[in-house]
C-alpha cells in the first residue's frame, strides 16, 4: 500500500505546485485522482514515481513481500528496486514501437533480470509464456508477435497494463490512461483495471469523472496543489464545479458513442444532467 | 526446437531462445568474418597493447606543440589562403560545370537518352576514380602546386555534383515547366524560369555541402603535392619536426571547423535573403 | 527586367533598378572572391588549354589498359576490401560509445561536451592526416591503415548515432525506466531497438566511403590497390596503373550496389535488435 504525507514541490519563484498532499492507497483499492489541468494530479503521481523530485514530504510503499520504500529519497538502486514493484501505464502507451508485443510486455521484468543476462542472452522461453498469459488477461494474446508500431491506441494501452500485470507489482499507477483513447476504448481499459485493483491497489489519475464515478473505489481530488476532497466516487454536481471551475463544461462533455451495458439500469447515462435523479452522475451497478 | 520442448508453429510467438541462436549466428558470422579477414591482413590487433608506447613516443615528440610557428611563419597564412582558394574556385568551376551536365544527365530535360546514360556514367567513373590519379596526370599538365589541384577538385566536383544536381533536376514538378512551355517559350527559357527557380534552393545548399567536402579534400591534394596547408604539413612530416605538425594540424581543425561555420553562416542569410531570379 | 510603371517613361529612375541591388552585389563579391582565388592558385589562363592538351596527351599513355597485371592486381584488391571490412564494424562500434556519450537525453552534460567536441574534432581531419600520424608511429602496413578508417568513421558516425539517439522520444525511455531498468539496459531495449535501422543504414554507407579511403589510404602507405596504383604511377608504367584504376573502378561500383541494396533492404524491413 502507498502512503503519502506531505507532498510538496515548489517552483524555482517560490510558487507552490504541490502543496501539502497527503492521502493513502490501502489493497483492493481503485483510487481515482481528479483535478483541473495544472493542478497537480500528474506532478503527484511522477513524485511518487521519481520522475520528478519532491521538495519535502514522503510517499512510502509498502510492497508484498514487506518490504518498506520512501519514495522521494530513493536513488539509485532503491529506486530500481522501488519501481519494480510498481507497474506504471501512462497517457501516450510509451511502448518501445519497434519491438513485438511480447517484447514489450517482457521489458516489464527487467528489474528483475541481472542487466549482463538481458544484455547477452535476452529473456528466457518461461518468461515470455507468463507474458503470454498477462496478455491473455488483456486479450491481446493474438498479437504476441505483432510489431508495436502497428497497433492502435487502445490495442497498445492494454499491452502497456498487460506489462504492468507481469511485472508482479504491488502497485498499479496509471498516468490519465484512457485520456487519448476513444470512449469504447477507453470503456474497455477500465474495465480492465477495475478487477486488477481487486488485487492489487490502483492509483490512477483521470481526467473523466464519470469514468470514476463508475470504476473507483474511491476518489481524491486535487485543486490548487492540494487535496480537496477525498471519499466517495461519486461526486455531486457543485462538488465538480468547486473542483473544476469554467473547465467543467468541456470535462463533462456527452458521450453518445458509449454503447448502452446489458447489466446497467435505463436511467440518466454519463453526462447528461438530470434534475431528477439526486446528483449528476448515477452510480451504475457495476 | 524451443526449450519449452513446443515446435515454433504452435506458439503465438517467435520464442526468445530462436531469436538468441539467430542473433548470436549473425554475430557470430560477422566476428568470424572479421577475424579471418584480419589474420588474412597479418592485422595484429594486439600491436596496440604492444606497440602502444610508439603512439605514446609519438605524441611525446609532439608535444608541446610549436604554436609559435603559427606567427612566426607568415609564409604560413599564403598556405591557408591557398588552401580555401582551391576549395572555393574548385567548388565554383566544378559546380558551374556539373550544373550544366546536369541538365544533359537528368531525363527530363536531356535532348537524347543516350546521351543521358552517357553523363551519368561519367560521373559515376569521376566519382570512382581516386582523385590523386586525376591529380598527378594534371601535375604533369600544370605542374606541381595548386593550380592542378584546383583543376583536380573541380574534377571531382562534377563528378559528385553532376549526380546530385541531375537528381534535383529529375525530381522537380512539371507543371510549371509545362505552363511556361504553354505560352510559347523555347527550351532554354522553360530551363530558365521552370526549372531554375526549382532546384536553385538544393543547388545552393549542395553547393555549401561540397566546399565543405572540397575543404578537406584540398588539404588532402596538398598532401600528394597540391599545395596549402596539406604540402606543409607533409613537410614538416617529412623532416621529422613534430612539434610543427601538431602545431599544423591544430591549425586544420580551426581552419576546416572555422570554414564550416562561416559557410553556415552565409547560407543561413542568403536563404533568409532570398535571392531567387 | 524592372520596368517602372509608374510615372512618364522619361523620368529618371535609379542607375541600377533596385530589384537588380542585392543579386549585383552579391556577384561582385562573388567574382572578387573568385579573381583573389585565381592568383593564389596560380591561375593561368594563357597554359590553360595547352595544359589541357598536355593532359590529353598523357592519356593516351594509359590505353590500352595492361592486362596482364589483372591477375597481380586480386590481392592487393582483396586487401583494400577487407581493410575497408575489417575497419568498418571496429568504427561503427567504437562510434556507438561515442554516439551514447554524445547523446544530450542520455549522458551528463560534461560527457556530452567532451564527446561531441572529440567528434567535431575528428571530423575536421582528413583521413590522411590520421593515417600519417599512425604511419609515423607504428610503420607501414595493414594495421595503422585499419585504425586510420575506424578512428576516421568516428567522425561521421559518432554525429550521426548521437543525433538518431537525441531524436528518441524521451517518454519511451522513462516508461521502460518506470519499470526500475538500468541505464545499460534501457540502452539495450529502448535505445538499441529504435536506432537500430538507421545505425545499420548509416554503417553500411560508411563502408563506401571506407572503401574509397582505402584505395587513398593506400597510396600514402596502407597497401592494397592504392600502393599499386601509386606505385605504377611513380615508375610512368601508365597502362599498369590504367588497369590498377579498372580495378577500383570495379570494386567502387560493386561496393555501391550492394550498399544501395542492403540500405534499402534495411530501411524496408528492418533487423530487429
Amino acid at each position: 500500500m502507498l502512503n503519502v504525507e506531505q507532498l510538496t514541490k515548489k517552483l524555482p519563484d517560490g510558487r507552490a505546485l504541490l502543496n501539502g498532499i497527503s492521502f493513502r492507497v490501502a489493497r483492493g483499492e481503485f483510487v481515482g485522482v481528479l483535478g483541473a489541468s495544472g493542478a497537480g494530479k500528474s506532478l503527484t503521481l511522477r513524485c511518487i514515481l521519481g520522475l520528478t523530485q519532491a521538495d519535502a514530504g514522503t510517499a512510502t510503499l509498502q510492497a508484498n513481500d514487506g518490504q518498506t520504500f520512501e519514495l522521494t529519497t530513493c536513488k539509485g538502486r532503491c529506486q530500481r528496486e522501488a519501481r519494480r514493484r510498481m507497474g506504471v501505464i501512462f497517457q501516450g502507451f510509451n511502448l518501445v514501437k519497434r519491438l513485438r508485443v511480447i517484447d514489450n510486455v517482457m521489458i516489464g521484468r527487467l528489474a528483475q533480470i541481472h542487466p549482463l543476462r538481458s544484455w547477452l542472452y535476452g529473456f528466457t522461453d518461461a518468461e515470455a509464456a507468463e507474458a503470454l498469459e498477462a496478455l491473455r488477461r488483456v486479450k491481446m494474446e493474438k498479437y504476441a508477435d505483432r510489431i508495436t508500431g502497428s497497433l492502435s491506441g487502445g490495442e497498445m494501452q492494454r499491452v502497456a497494463i498487460a506489462r504492468a500485470v507481469f511485472q508482479k507489482p504491488s502497485l498499479y499507477l496509471a498516468d490519465e490512461p484512457i485520456a487519448s483513447l476513444d470512449p469504447s476504448n477507453s470503456l474497455a481499459i477500465m474495465k480492465l483495471l477495475q478487477p486488477l485493483a481487486k488485487e492489487t491497489p490502483v492509483l490512477g489519475v483521470f481526467h473523466q469523472p464519470e469514468m470514476t464515478a463508475r470504476f473507483c473505489t474511491r476518489v481524491i481530488a486535487i485543486k490548487h496543489g492540494k487535496v480537496v476532497y477525498d471519499g466517495d466516487p461519486v461526486l455531486s454536481h457543485a462538488q465538480l464545479e468547486d473542483i473544476y471551475g469554467d473547465e467543467l463544461m468541456q470535462v463533462l462533455r456527452p458521450t453518445p458513442a458509449l454503447p448502452p451495458e446489458p447489466e446497467a439500469s435505463s436511467s440518466a447515462f454519463v453526462g447528461q444532467v438530470d434534475e431528477a435523479t439526486p446528483g449528476l452522475l448515477a452510480k451504475q451497478a457495476t | 526446437m524451443s526449450a519449452t520442448g513446443l515446435s515454433v508453429s504452435v506458439l503465438a510467438y517467435v520464442p526468445p531462445s530462436v531469436l538468441f541462436r539467430r542473433r548470436a549466428a549473425i554475430i557470430a558470422g560477422v566476428v568470424a568474418f572479421v577475424s579471418a579477414a584480419g589474420i588474412y591482413l597479418n592485422f595484429k590487433p594486439w600491436m596496440l597493447f604492444t606497440d602502444f608506447h610508439h603512439l605514446v613516443r609519438l605524441a611525446d615528440e609532439m608535444i608541446p606543440p610549436n604554436v609559435a610557428l603559427l606567427w612566426r611563419k607568415t609564409a604560413l597564412y599564403q598556405s591557408v589562403a591557398e588552401t580555401v582558394a582551391m576549395a572555393f574556385l574548385g567548388t565554383l568551376v566544378g559546380g558551374v560545370v556539373a550544373f550544366g551536365l546536369a541538365f544533359v544527365a537528368a531525363k527530363n530535360t536531356t535532348p537524347h537518352p543516350w546521351l543521358r546514360s552517357v553523363a551519368r556514367l561519367g560521373f559515376g567513373v569521376e566519382r570512382a576514380t581516386p582523385n590523386f590519379v586525376v591529380l598527378l596526370i594534371l601535375f604533369i599538365a600544370f605542374g606541381f602546386g595548386p593550380y592542378a589541384a584546383m583543376i583536380a577538385l573541380a574534377i571531382g566536383s562534377v563528378g559528385m555534383f553532376g549526380k546530385l544536381f541531375a537528381d534535383a533536376i529529375e525530381q522537380i514538378d512539371p507543371g510549371p515547366c509545362e505552363a511556361v512551355a504553354s505560352v510559347g517559350a523555347n527550351p532554354l527559357q522553360v530551363i530558365r524560369y521552370a526549372v531554375i527557380p526549382q532546384v536553385l534552393p538544393s543547388v545552393v545548399a549542395n553547393g555549401f555541402y561540397a566546399f565543405d567536402v572540397n575543404m578537406r579534400a584540398a588539404i588532402a591534394l596538398g598532401v600528394y603535392g597540391g599545395g596549402g596547408i596539406g604540402f606543409e604539413l607533409q613537410l614538416a612530416m617529412k623532416v621529422l619536426r613534430y612539434p610543427d605538425v601538431l602545431a599544423l594540424i591544430l591549425l586544420v581543425i580551426v581552419l576546416i571547423t572555422g570554414m564550416e561555420r562561416v559557410s553556415d553562416l552565409i547560407r543561413r542569410s542568403l536563404l533568409r535573403s532570398d535571392i531567387l531570379k | 527586367m524592372n520596368f517602372p510603371t509608374t510615372g512618364s517613361p522619361r523620368s529618371a529612375g535609379p542607375l541600377v533598378p533596385l530589384r537588380l541591388r542585392k543579386p549585383l552585389l552579391v556577384l561582385l563579391v562573388l567574382g572578387g572572391l573568385v579573381v583573389v582565388s585565381a592568383r593564389l592558385c596560380k591561375v593561368d589562363l594563357a597554359e590553360f588549354v595547352p595544359g589541357l592538351a598536355k593532359g590529353v596527351e598523357v592519356l593516351r599513355f594509359f590505353f590500352p589498359p595492361d592486362w596482364s597485371s589483372l591477375q597481380e592486381m586480386v590481392g592487393p584488391a582483396l586487401v583494400t576490401v577487407l581493410l575497408a571490412a575489417v575497419a568498418t564494424p571496429l568504427g561503427v562500434l567504437l562510434s556507438f560509445f561515442f554516439g551514447l556519450a554524445g547523446a544530450r537525453n542520455l549522458s551528463p552534460g560534461w560527457l556530452r561536451s567532451t564527446a561531441r567536441t572529440l567528434i567535431g574534432v575528428e571530423r575536421a581531419l582528413p583521413e590522411i592526416i590520421v593515417l600519417l600520424l599512425l604511419v609515423a608511429a607504428l610503420g607501414v602496413g595493414p594495421f595503422p591503415g585499419v585504425l586510420a578508417l575506424a578512428i576516421g568513421s568516428v567522425g561521421m558516425l559518432g554525429k550521426l548515432f548521437a543525433d538518431a539517439i537525441e531524436e528518441l522520444d524521451a517518454k519511451v525511455l522513462e516508461s521502460v525506466g518506470s519499470v526500475g531498468a538500468t541505464h545499460s539496459q534501457i540502452i539495450r531495449f529502448a535505445v538499441l531497438p529504435e536506432v537500430m535501422p538507421a545505425l545499420l543504414s548509416h554503417s553500411i554507407f560508411r563502408f563506401e566511403v571506407n572503401l574509397r579511403a582505402s584505395v587513398l589510404l593506400g597510396a600514402v602507405g596502407a597497401g592494397g590497390i592504392g600502393f599499386e596504383l601509386q606505385k605504377a604511377m611513380a615508375l610512368l608504367e601508365y597502362e599498369r596503373a590504367m588497369m590498377a584504376v579498372l580495378v577500383t573502378l570495379l570494386l567502387v561500383f560493386g561496393a555501391e550496389r550492394i550498399s544501395d541494396y542492403l540500405r534499402r533492404r534495411v530501411l524496408d524491413g528492418g533487423k530487429l535488435a
